[in-house]
């Protein structure tokens, strides 16, 4: 099968900056992906050119088996929701209007619902709605436009819990219906991590991670009890991370536990804990430069 | 072709920029001017020229930077690409301008049977420029309002590319073109030359000289349009 989005060798550089660096990615057509990592690692780049904002300086993506770059047949079938996204001088209602001009799947049902559960003021100018009034109007447009590949750049910048939760129920209830590949950036990576069938981790313009979420929970355990007990049972295993307070430790393994390990860990007296998939990624692109061999072994 | 009328059609949305601004600067520079000249009547009912009808070609430079400016990086994100977010564009100045040319022709039309608004004002008609026939002023009313959009345009892409100091740059560039090209006919002392060609040109060759001009301006924008990033 085609990938829905490929990017091969991806590079691009700024200024004495290398923002992706060989990126190489195929996101299969038909799945929510979740793309993480810190404030500066390269999300926005990567998807600003998978959406033809801007170019690449070397390697090549393409999307639904076509470069994006002023394809118009690529773009019709493409959204893309910023964060920094810059309005015209229009009132919601025109925004909304305008966008559905250009998607040939557009549902003004939706889009009309959406307005309403938001609660967005529809004669208010986009320019004079808080932010994350202007993240919901983002929303609205990016699940109406049913467009086959659907890139969400941090969605709920700023936007309220009550909001948020409506976000995701509506994305999951729109992509049972009419499914589409959804790649969706954010910081909230607990709240999101229901939605994620895979999870791209980037970090200085490198994907660090790629695998399928399911893989993720379970995949690192947080081990605590007496330090002696730790280093017992941590012995000849990856560890990510240790810390000691006083006789205390506590230290992140890598990989599965299987029943053994459980029932040692037990009589050891040490308290297990899966990681989080957001502990996951805080393990994973958090770490320092300097100790990249230990965190491939993810 | 169905998206460049789309992208004309969301270049409308907001009136302020095509419709609302350049037609309430004419009304007002207008009612000024007329306002002045009632209470300054030209001596002996001799005819007034002022040369405001100006203000409305200076209003089409902003309106041409703003459709850029403002409107494209919104109309990307909805999937437009440059050359379709530009052709629409383009196609919509050229629409407006032979339009407002009309507007204008009819405006000038009205002056003369009114004998110039009752004062002999010359304000929509213009020695040489405007002053034959209404088509001949139609057609260069539309092709100088045209070339405005277009270099309006030109500035909107240049200030969204490289940001101010771009577009400091792109006039900079522009002035010193012209500086040299007035120093390249005094150094060949072809200043004679120059003034016998201007002073035997007819008004239906420079409007197509300006149309000329007009469409290096739009090739210009489209060539820099291409690698626009957002």
């Amino acid at each position: 099968m085609t990938p829905a989005i490929s990017a091969a060798g991806l590079t691009r550089r700024y200024r004495g900056q290398l923002a992706l660096d060989h990126v190489s990615l195929d996101i299969e057509p038909g799945s929510i992906t979740g793309l993480l990592g810190r404030n500066g690692a390269g999300k926005t780049t990567f998807m600003r050119i998978v959406a033809g904002h801007e170019f690449a300086s070397a390697g090549r993506v393409t999307v639904l088996g076509a470069s994006p770059v002023e394809n118009e047949t690529v773009l019709r079938q493409m959204v893309f929701v910023r964060e920094d996204q810059s309005y015209p001088d229009l009132r919601v209602r025109q925004v909304v209007q305008a966008a559905s001009w250009f998607y040939p799947n557009w549902s003004h049902d939706l889009a009309d619902a959406l307005l309403g559960e938001f609660n967005l003021p529809l004669n208010r100018k986009v320019k004079k709605l808080s932010r994350g009034m202007r993240s919901a109007v983002g929303n609205v447009i990016g699940l109406a436009a049913r467009a086959e590949v659907t890139l969400f750049d941090e969605p709920y910048a700023g936007l309220d819990p009550v909001s948020r939760q409506l976000f995701y129920d509506r994305l999951l209830a729109e992509y049972a219906e009419h499914p589409r590949t959804v790649l969706l950036s954010t910081h909230l990576i607990d709240e999101a991590a229901g939605l994620f069938e895979r999870v791209v981790v980037i970090d200085r313009g490198r994907i660090v991670l790629n695998t399928a979420a399911d893989d993720l929970r379970g995949a690192a355990t947080s081990v605590s009890g007496p330090a002696i007990a730790v280093a017992e049972f941590t012995a000849g295993r990856p560890v990510w991370d240790r810390r000691r307070i006083a006789s205390q430790e506590s230290a992140v393994v890598a990989g599965t536990l299987d029943e053994t390990d459980r029932a040692r860990a037990a009589a050891l007296h040490l308290h297990l804990e899966p990681l989080t998939l957001q502990q996951v990624v805080v393990q994973v692109a958090g770490a320092p430069a300097a100790s990249p061999q230990e965190r491939t072994s993810a | 072709m169905k998206t460049w009328l789309s992208v004309a059609r969301y270049q409308l949305t907001d009136r302020n920029v095509f419709v609302i601004q350049p037609w309430v600067v004419l009304a007002l520079d207008f009612l000024i001017i007329l306002v002045i000249v009632a209470q300054y009547p030209g001596r002996h009912g001799q005819a007034v020229y002022v040369g405001a009808l100006a203000g409305i070609y200076v209003v089409l430079i902003v309106t041409g930077a703003l459709s850029i400016a403002r409107q494209l990086p919104f109309a990307l994100a909805l999937g437009v690409s440059r050359r379709s977010f530009y052709a629409g564009t383009a196609l919509l100045a050229l629409a407006v301008a032979a339009v407002y040319g009309l507007e204008l022709t009819v405006l000038q039309l009205i002056e003369r049977g009114t004998g110039g608004w009752g004062l002999n004002l010359h304000f929509f008609r213009v020695p040489y420029l405007l002053a034959g026939p209404w088509y001949l002023s139609w057609l260069t009313s539309f092709v100088g309002l045209a070339l405005m959009l277009a270099w309006g345009m030109w500035f909107g892409i240049v200030y969204r590319r490289w940001n101010l100091a771009g577009l400091l740059s792109f006039i900079a560039v522009q002035v010193l073109a012209v500086v040299a090209v007035l120093l390249i006919i005094g150094g060949a002392h072809a200043w004679h030359g120059v003034s016998r060609f201007f002073t035997t040109l007819t008004i239906g060759g420079l409007t197509g000289l300006l149309a000329l001009l007009t469409v290096a301006l739009l090739a210009g924008g489209y060539a820099t349009v291409r690698r626009l990033t957002v």
